[in-house]
């Protein structure tokens, strides 16, 4: 039997990827559809024996995108300047031409080797515009055109400013690099703003998803019409190829520039909210930036953000509070950080018995007042009591550690 | 030294006390052998040296030279080693001589289970410490922590994994692999001749995969493989890894005394011929070693065998030695675990293991004087293995194989001189399978683009690369194809099931911790897995509640009840193409492409001891389709006019029901993975026929082999019928006939026609 018929018997058997439903067309070198691709801001790059499409788009500075307009981002990287490079986000000395808002459309969402960038975007803010970029692979034949005039016409990646790129996009750029090394300059080093990150920090409680589609809905105001959805990228980009007709990945285009003009405004947006400058801040994304910057040990920068949660009543002043309170502890500042347990203690509707074990910590060791410390520990174990608890295990050293707190102070106090 | 006399003195009482004595079939004495040993070689790295001196190596065995000079001329080979002769110096010993001279390269060791790899990680840790060189060695498996993989792919010198991770993992993530590829010395297969049939010819085809990657990037290793005694150890590394390979067999590690001997429990019914249990004769053999103080291995087939031989062995040395002195060993444990119990061997503390196959798999826990096999384990290369546990290098050793009632039991048992005198079996892979091989060009496109005129392998694959475009799987664009879909194919394909479809069983006895207890390939799951079978996995009885034939999923419960389920499958099988026959007097034998059509009718309900039908219930699942390779054998009609067709019949399922368990035997499979089917009127002839066919779609070479051997497999069958004490057929023989049916005579009729034992050299040329 011969190879053809045989593949043809077994074809249930062999075959389980799904199929792009279009009819095959020869596959074509050289371009097609010129004029549709000039009228697109598209035109095509020769390298060797292939050839790469770049398009190239501008926006005026203060083009309105979402929440702010472009320019706003100089002022936040001001902003930076002063403030200095205490956190991860803050591009310090930086210019904002040095920042390039990137990001890719991809054949599919597996992170190996056979997985194929066919569209490299990036934006960035100049001294007169804002530019957007986009290489586009009009075949997998054409890497090495794409990767050679991505490289060298931008010679700095060391700013990048992506959405989920450093697990995604930037090893896919590695990947499909290491595959063609040899034909293209090598990858400078690169740095990296991954918004991805602080968006989780700051919105994971109060979006049903931290998806860039959704951030920009619910928090940058940017609407989006006629949008062509990312999960079509690698359909339309498979009839792309069959057919090459330019109107297919149109779209997936217009996405791609969409997504990296956003990331501007992101970028703004959590500046403005990390510094404190202007935006108006809901609790939870005041109470997270507060975090934030004590999760990177900028401990007077996260007190400065929890002290201005507590000026309002709002339902983070409590967790607020108990926050401010272990920092000052930790910088040794108890005489600030009393106040606040004692605060906490009162609140008769909240059940925690930490600020009570702090307070009798603090009687026991450092006010050598063991009559008040078994009080709040006293105090602790009667909350403690009261609460529901999930674990065994957690409930049994905790109710030891109590026990054992209030027997040793016991003892202290018959000594006096 | 007392054990020694102790262990005369009760090979002395097997020979004399008449209740043992009457059921020794054969007893074969292998004499001791002396170790053939050398010195340790100039050229090896000094500090390696010193480590062996450290540890009183001053020379080294035969079969480790030879390995060590091969690899130093810069050959492959594969070395053929026994249980317990020190064949980790064969790979390690090449490996860390390159590395300790060029601390770049790397060397990447396959093991087909991921505890092996972490056996031999502990072991070459310890090894790679007493060097005193820089050398880093890992596991890389799923078990692996993320934060580690990074520096595993980095900086590890040596990587120890197994070939589903290669395969899922690391192939298709080459680019992240970057310095082991380039730097790739030596590959190192262990357990060669694991990687056979279905698993093996995957693994072939992962590893012409691997060779294009290291080609990539411009490395060109050496293969290292170490086996078992098999019959085409050369054939099988050289089709498994494409490459030219040395065959090292000069084995020189020492071995002691080891008696060897057959023992077939007695019957109980004589006209239906049962034996006694195989596994309460076992145990009753291993106590008379215990009470004697002999440290003694028992191999069951299954575990729930070993869950009772271990249940009894341990109430009976309880009060000596206490409960701990028998311990069970199951597939899966932990290096620590394994550790704990080769030292507890060692300091006598332990004196029994009772073990599934588990241990059949290099895993070394040391060496035992007493070794008992309940059941023939389906392999004379298994065999070995399991006996292999048994045996010092000083001491005399005993192994004892029970036999069971199966008719390949008995075949063994009856012919001695076919498990001792005929080399072990060939193992056979099936590389080219076309839906294996098209899988494999699928992942290995998606790892890098395909030229035209590429050969995968030594394989053409033009066709394949065009039917992929046209199924718009790739993308031919200049002189190239390239990977386009959005899939990632390495995860729908998996190395040791048998289809890529497979059913998966899901346990829901506990609602708030359902769980995912195994998986079945589709054919089976329709008598295994439908509405109300009793499902037994690793000896705990589920009862399946619902199959989802369209999601792949068959929910279970855990039960507890006294009996199994039976269900019935109507085949119907169509040849669709003859590529080879032999016309003979009174027969034709052939091999062709067939399809196979299954429908699981009805399903019974079978009491536990009794084999009472106590029940009974339909099957509502759709027909199944399997295109494969069959061998058969046709029965002229007019050579057999004096024979009714109902006797006809009944001869072919007698016949049938022998060559299910004697046809393994000569081709190396499970008995599962080759069907036979009897047809009074075969479909495409109306001929009497037997079939044979491969349990896997495309097939992988079974049915094949039995072609070309059918005068083999005929006077065994012949033979196995014919010496069964049995009066009519038996459950042993030819399986249990209706009523007033002779199948035994029957039986003996049609194959006496068609049997040729005179004429077997010029059958083989002829079938070629």
């Amino acid at each position: 039997m011969s190879m053809q018929s045989k593949l043809n018997r077994f074809k249930k058997h062999l075959v389980s990827e799904k199929k792009a439903p279009l009819a095959k067309a020869p596959p074509v070198q050289d371009l097609e559809h010129g004029e549709t691709w000039a009228s697109f801001e598209t035109s095509p790059y020769y390298y060797e024996d292939a050839f790469c499409l770049i398009r190239e788009v501008c926006y005026p500075l203060n083009h309105r995108w979402g929440r702010y307009s472009f320019e706003e981002l100089k002022e936040v990287m001001e902003g930076w300047k002063q403030a200095g490079d205490g956190h991860p986000l803050s591009s310090g000395q930086l210019a904002p031409s040095d920042l390039l808002f990137f990001d890719t459309e991809t054949t599919g969402l597996s992170g190996g080797a056979g997985n194929t960038i066919f569209l490299l975007g990036h934006s960035q803010v100049k001294e007169q515009e804002v530019r957007v970029k986009q290489y586009f692979l009009p075949g997998p034949g054409a890497e090495i055109a794409m990767y050679h005039y991505f490289l060298t016409q931008v010679k700095e990646l060391k700013n990048l400013v992506t959405y989920n790129g450093k697990s995604f996009d930037w090893p896919q750029v590695k990947t499909r690099h290491t595959l063609i090394r040899d034909f293209v300059p090598s990858l400078p080093a690169f740095g990296h703003f991954d918004l991805l990150h602080g968006s989780r920090r700051l919105w994971k409680s109060s979006l049903e998803s931290v998806r860039l589609s959704v951030v920009e809905k619910e928090i940058l105001d940017v609407k989006r019409e006629h949008d062509t959805p990312g999960y079509l990228a690698p359909m339309l980009y498979f009839q792309y190829l069959k057919n090459n007709d330019p109107e297919l990945v149109k779209g997936v285009m217009t996405h791609n520039e969409w997504d990296v003009l956003s990331l501007i405004t992101l970028y703004i947006h959590i500046s403005k909210l990390l510094q404190g400058s202007g935006a108006q801040m809901s609790s939870v994304e005041q109470y997270e930036s507060a975090r934030w910057y004590e999760a990177v040990g900028q401990h007077d920068l996260a007190l400065q953000k929890y002290s201005a949660l507590l000026e309002t009543e709002n339902s983070y002043s409590r967790l607020a509070k108990k926050a401010a309170a272990a920092l000052y502890k930790k910088q040794k500042r108890e005489d600030l950080a009393v106040p606040l347990w004692e605060e906490l203690c009162q609140d008769a509707l909240q059940n925690d018995e930490t600020p009570f074990i702090e307070l009798s910590k603090w009687y026991e060791h450092q006010q050598k007042d063991a009559q008040k410390a078994l009080h709040f520990a006293e105090a602790a174990y009667g909350v403690w009591k009261n609460k529901k608890r999930l674990l065994k295990r957690t409930e049994e050293k905790e109710k030891a550690a109590l026990v054992n707190r209030i027997q040793r102070l016991r003892k202290k106090c018959e000594l006096c | 030294m007392e054990i020694k006399k102790t262990m005369q003195e009760l090979l002395a009482l097997l020979r004399t006390e008449p209740s043992i004595s009457n059921q020794i079939v054969h007893w074969e004495t292998i004499e001791e052998k002396e170790a053939v040993t050398g010195g340790i070689p100039d050229s090896l790295h000094s500090h390696i040296r010193k480590a062996l001196e450290d540890r009183g190596v001053t020379s080294l065995y035969s079969h480790q030279l030879s390995a060590f000079q091969t690899s130093l001329e810069g050959n492959s080979f594969v070395a053929v080693t026994p249980t317990a002769s020190g064949k980790t110096l064969c790979y390690n010993l090449p490996v860390l001589q390159e590395i300790a001279n060029h601390p770049d390269s790397r060397a990447l060791y396959l093991f087909p289970t991921k505890a092996l790899a972490q056996d031999q990680k502990a072991e070459m840790n310890e090894f790679i410490n007493a060097i005193e060189l820089d050398i880093k060695s890992y596991t890389y498996d799923g078990d692996t922590p993320a934060n580690i993989r990074q520096v595993v792919r980095k900086a590890g010198n040596i990587v120890m994994t197994n070939p589903d991770m290669l395969h899922s993992a690391i192939l298709p993530h080459h680019t992240k692999w970057v310095s082991l590829f380039e730097n790739l010395k030596y590959i190192v297969i262990d357990e060669l001749h694991t990687y056979r049939g279905v698993f093996g010819s995957h693994v072939a085809n992962v590893i012409r995969r691997l060779k294009r990657i290291c080609s990539f990037y411009g490395s060109n290793p050496l293969f290292i493989c170490t086996s078992a005694t098999i019959a085409n150890p050369k054939d099988l590394a050289e089709t498994l890894t494409g490459s030219p390979m040395k065959l090292i067999d000069n084995n020189g590690a020492p071995s002691g005394r080891k008696h060897f001997i057959f023992y077939n429990p007695p019957v109980v019914n004589k006209p239906l011929n049962v034996r006694k249990s195989a596994t309460l004769e076992a145990r009753d053999l291993a106590g008379y070693f215990l009470k004697n103080k002999i440290q003694t291995i028992v191999f069951a087939r299954s575990r729930v065998r070993v869950e009772i031989l271990l249940t009894y062995l341990q109430e009976l040395a309880k009060k000596e030695y206490g409960m701990k002195s028998i311990q069970g060993y199951r597939g899966g444990y932990l290096p620590t675990q394994r550790r704990a119990i080769e030292r507890g061997l060692r300091n006598g503390e332990i004196m029994g293991v009772v073990s599934t196959n588990a241990l059949e798999l290099g895993v070394d826990i040391g060496q035992l004087h007493a070794c008992i096999l309940t059941g023939y384990p389906g392999s004379i290369a298994s065999a070995w293995q399991q006996a292999g546990r048994a045996g010092r290098r000083q001491d005399e050793s005993v192994v004892i194989m029970v036999a069971s009632s199966s008719p390949m039991d008995q075949y063994i048992v009856s012919q001695p001189e076919y498990f001792f005198d005929r080399s072990p079996e060939s193992a056979r892979i099936n590389p080219e399978n076309l839906i294996i091989l098209v899988d494999h060009v699928k992942c290995a496109a998606y790892e890098l683009p395909f030229g035209e005129g590429d050969t995968f392998g030594e394989v053409k694959i033009e066709d394949i690369l065009e039917f992929l475009t046209e199924e718009q799987v790739l993308h031919h664009q200049g002189k190239r194809y390239f990977w386009m879909n959005d899939s990632f194919p390495a995860h729908n394909i998996s190395l040791r099931s048998a289809s890529q479809e497979n059913v998966v069983i899901v346990d829901q006895s506990d609602v708030a911790n359902v769980r995912i207890i195994g998986e079945m390939d589709r054919f089976s799951s329709m008598t295994l897995l439908h509405e109300e079978a009793i499902y037994l996995h690793q000896g705990v009885q589920y009862q399946v509640e619902k199959l989802d034939y369209e999601e792949k999923k068959a929910y279970v419960r855990e039960v507890d009840v006294d009996y199994f389920t039976d269900a019935n499958l109507a085949v119907s099988l169509k040849v669709l193409e003859i590529d080879k026959n032999t016309v003979l007097e009174g027969q034709e034998r052939a091999f062709g492409e067939v399809t196979v059509n299954a429908m699981a009718t009805i399903f019974k309900k079978i009491k536990f001891e009794t084999h009472e039908n106590i029940g009974s219930g339909p099957i509502y699942l759709p027909e199944e389709e399997l295109h494969t390779s069959a061998t058969w054998l046709e029965f002229d009609r007019k050579a057999f006019d004096d024979v009714a067709e109902s006797s006809m019949e009944q001869g072919l399922i007698g016949i049938a029901n022998v060559l299910k368990n004697v046809a393994p035997l000569f081709v190396m499979c499970d008995p599962s993975d080759l069907h036979v089917v009897p047809q009074i009127k075969a479909v495409h002839s109306d001929k009497p026929t037997i079939f044979l066919y491969d349990r896997y779609p495309g097939g992988i070479g079974l049915s094949e082999n039995v072609y070309k051997i059918w005068d083999t497999v005929i006077s065994e069958a012949y033979r196995v019928i014919d010496t069964c004490p049995c009066e009519s057929g038996c459950p042993s023989c030819t399986g249990t006939m209706l009523e007033g049916e002779n199948a035994k005579d029957l039986s003996l009729k049609l194959l006496k026609k068609v049997r040729r034992d005179h004429h077997v050299d010029a059958v083989q040329t002829e079938s070629f």
